[in-house]
Formats: C-alpha cells, sequence, structure tokens
C-alpha cells in the first residue's frame, strides 16, 4: 500500500504543484488549507508524513502537532515548510516535533529524498 | 492699548505662531511615519504573495522537466530549465525585498550568540565559490585564525557578508580577487573591523553615499551590465547598524573596492 502524504498548505498554487509531483512519485496523497482542516484529515486515516506549511488562516502550523499529538494521532514524520530561513523558526519547528525544515521552494529532488529517508 | 500692552503682545503672538507651527510640523512627521509603516506593510504583503505561486510555478516546471510526466526531448528539457532559474532569480529578489522591508522596520531584533566569524566567513565564501569559479575569481581569507568568539547575531552579519562578498564578486571582472580581512579600531582595539575587498571596476568617491541607499545602483540605466534590486549594500548598512556597527567603502576607479564593518567587542549581553 503506498504511503499516504498530507499536504498542509494554504495556497492552492502549492497543494496543486505538490499533488501532481507526489502522485506521479507514487504515493497517497491528502491535502487541508487550514489548522482545523488538517486537525480532521490527520486524524481520520492514519498520515504517514505530514508536509507542513507554517502560516495558514487559522493559525500556526505547529499547532497542527500538538493537537495529533494529543490526539494519538501524530504522523511518523513531518517536514516543515517556510519562506523564512532564520535560526529563531528553524529551532521552534525541531522543537514541536518536525524532522526537518525545508526553505521554499523546495527544490523537487531534495523534496522527494527527504520524504523517502523519512519514510524508510 | 497702552504702549507697554502693545510691547507685551508681540512676543506673545510670535509664540503662539511658533506654537502653532510646531503643531502643525508633527502633525507631517506623524502623517508621513503613518505613510512609510503602510508602504513598508504592502511591500511585505505584495512580496510574499508573490513568492507563493512563483514557488508553484518553479515547482511544476520541474515536475515537468524531471520528465515525471512523461518524455521530454532536450529542447523541451532546456526551455524548463530556463523557467526553473528564471523563477529562482525572481525569488532571490523578492526575498531581498523581503529582508530589506524587516530590517528597514522597528520591529527587527537581534538574537545574540557567540560565534566564530572565520568559520562563517569560510562558509560564505564555500557558498559563493561556484559563483566565482564561474569568473575564474580567488576568494581567499587573509587572517583571523586566533580571533576569539564574536557576540552577534550569527544569521544578520551571515546576510552582511553574503551580500558583500556577492557584490565584490558581481562587480569584479574575470581572473580578479576577492579578499576578507579582520583588523582592530578604537582606542583598545575593542571593535572588530571586517574587510571585504576586491580589484574590480570601482566606485568614484561622488558614489560612496549613493551606494548605500536603497534601490540605488551607480549606473541606474536600463541597460547597465549588473541587475538587480540595488538594495544588498542597504540591508548590509540596516543589519550593520542594528549591531551599532558602522559600514563605509573605500575605493578608486579601476583600482577595486574595499568595503569596511565594524561589529562592537562588548555589546550589553542579552
Amino acid at each position: 500500500m503506498p504511503a499516504r502524504i498530507l499536504i498542509v498548505e494554504d495556497s492552492p498554487f502549492v497543494t496543486d504543484a505538490f499533488r501532481v509531483l507526489l502522485t506521479a512519485a507514487g504515493y497517497e496523497v491528502d491535502a487541508a488549507a487550514t489548522v482545523a482542516e488538517a486537525i480532521e484529515r490527520g486524524t481520520s486515516a492514519p498520515v504517514d508524513l505530514m508536509l507542513l506549511d507554517l502560516t495558514l488562516p487559522d493559525g500556526s502550523g505547529l499547532e497542527i502537532l500538538d493537537a495529533l499529538r494529543k490526539r494519538g494521532s501524530l504522523p511518523r514524520a513531518t517536514l516543515a515548510m517556510t519562506g523564512h530561513n532564520d535560526s529563531a523558526s528553524r529551532r521552534s519547528c525541531f522543537e514541536a516535533g518536525c524532522v526537518d525544515v525545508l526553505l521554499k521552494p523546495v527544490p523537487i529532488g531534495e523534496l522527494l529524498r527527504q520524504i523517502e529517508r523519512h519514510l524508510a | 492699548m497702552s504702549m507697554s500692552e502693545r510691547l507685551d503682545s508681540a512676543p506673545t503672538k510670535r509664540l503662539k505662531t511658533l506654537e502653532a507651527q510646531a503643531k502643525e510640523a508633527q502633525r507631517t512627521i506623524d502623517e508621513l511615519r503613518a505613510r512609510d509603516a503602510l508602504k513598508t506593510q504592502f511591500l511585505s504583503n505584495v512580496s510574499h504573495d508573490l513568492r507563493t505561486p512563483l514557488a508553484a510555478i518553479i515547482t511544476h516546471a520541474e515536475i515537468l522537466r524531471e520528465g515525471m510526466l512523461g518524455d521530454l526531448n532536450p529542447k523541451q528539457r532546456d526551455s524548463l530549465s530556463g523557467i526553473v532559474s528564471g523563477g529562482q532569480q525572481l525569488i532571490d529578489m523578492i526575498d531581498e525585498i523581503l529582508t530589506y522591508v524587516r530590517s528597514a522596520s522597528d520591529q527587527v531584533s537581534l538574537v545574540r550568540t557567540d560565534f566564530d566569524i572565520t568559520e562563517l566567513v569560510d562558509q560564505v565564501r564555500m557558498l559563493n565559490q561556484a559563483l566565482a569559479a564561474k569568473k575564474h575569481l580567488t576568494i581567499e581569507r587573509l587572517n583571523g585564525d586566533d580571533l576569539p568568539p564574536v557576540y552577534a547575531d550569527r544569521d544578520k552579519v551571515k546576510h552582511v557578508l553574503a551580500n558583500l562578498i556577492g557584490n565584490a564578486i558581481k562587480f569584479t571582472p574575470d581572473g580578479g580577487r576577492v579578499w576578507i580581512g579582520f583588523s582592530r579600531r578604537g582606542r583598545d582595539g575593542e571593535d572588530l573591523v571586517v574587510e571585504v575587498g576586491d580589484n574590480g571596476r570601482g566606485i568614484a568617491s561622488d558614489n560612496y553615499d549613493l551606494v548605500f541607499r536603497e534601490f540605488a545602483q551607480v549606473d541606474a540605466s536600463p541597460s547597465r551590465p549588473h541587475h538587480g534590486t540595488g538594495l544588498g549594500l542597504a540591508i548590509a548598512r540596516n543589519l550593520v547598524e542594528l549591531h551599532s556597527g558602522t559600514i563605509w567603502v573605500e575605493s578608486e576607479l579601476g583600482k577595486g573596492s574595499r568595503f569596511y564593518f565594524t561589529l562592537p567587542h562588548n555589546p550589553p549581553r542579552d
């Protein structure tokens, strides 16, 4: 069975691009555009890996990790994606439980390698 | 009105006029500040909103280029590579505008830690090695092996170094030299001076101030050989001044430029 990836991203442009990429790479893809939607999608079926945008319309992406942890539905791995490459925001991602922080736009080769590595 | 009343009323009138003028000036200052804040917010929003769809365009072009949706011929692949690298260049320019907006606003704060500045310089040299190799330039670090740790904001100092070294590479012709050196300044040598030098085209002394001004390039004509936002040195100036340091240039046309910035040796600990 293919691994299930949840894309959490409020821009439909970016979600579309990742959906095309990850589907072509053979993954099962689901998407959410808000914190509330991500918590709902993340608890309705087990997620293997979450691609997490940090700035969402109803809050910070990192809140999702807390909520899923409390519900016992934490994905095996979460990769944060951000437009800001400063060490303070990287640190808060790692503290919240992300396995890595990727700078947008993430080159697709690197994204696929990271996903493969964390699902292995 | 008696003579003495008339004499009294003249200074009172003058005082009232001055007070009115001061109030008017304050109103203008407040209004300009509010407009400046609005401009900053606008630039920040537009930059962020441009970045997101652009990131998606680049990803879509990469998916096609890598043949994930079907085979391509070499010409189609080259064309998609053009979209990817043009998009990446735009992202870099948008990031520069965002960094400038942040560095110029009052909200930005320093996160100071102790770090090895020679290691940081070497890291920025490594990051620029490929670009320098394309132009057959050398980037050397002249000294600094025995420097004690610097207490400053590492990310921001890295940004200053990257902008100065990037600029030096950009304005130095093929086969030239770029170097980074350290010295001390102040009565007890309390300030660290970082120098980024090159033997490139140089800057006329009339333009020393202009290069640090936002959106300014010495050659701003549409046919100028070096394009960019013209924000790199303005960002460097803001970030250095945030550290209570100073930045300046010494240069001569045709003989290269030396950019210097200082970092106070013992800033107050947070």
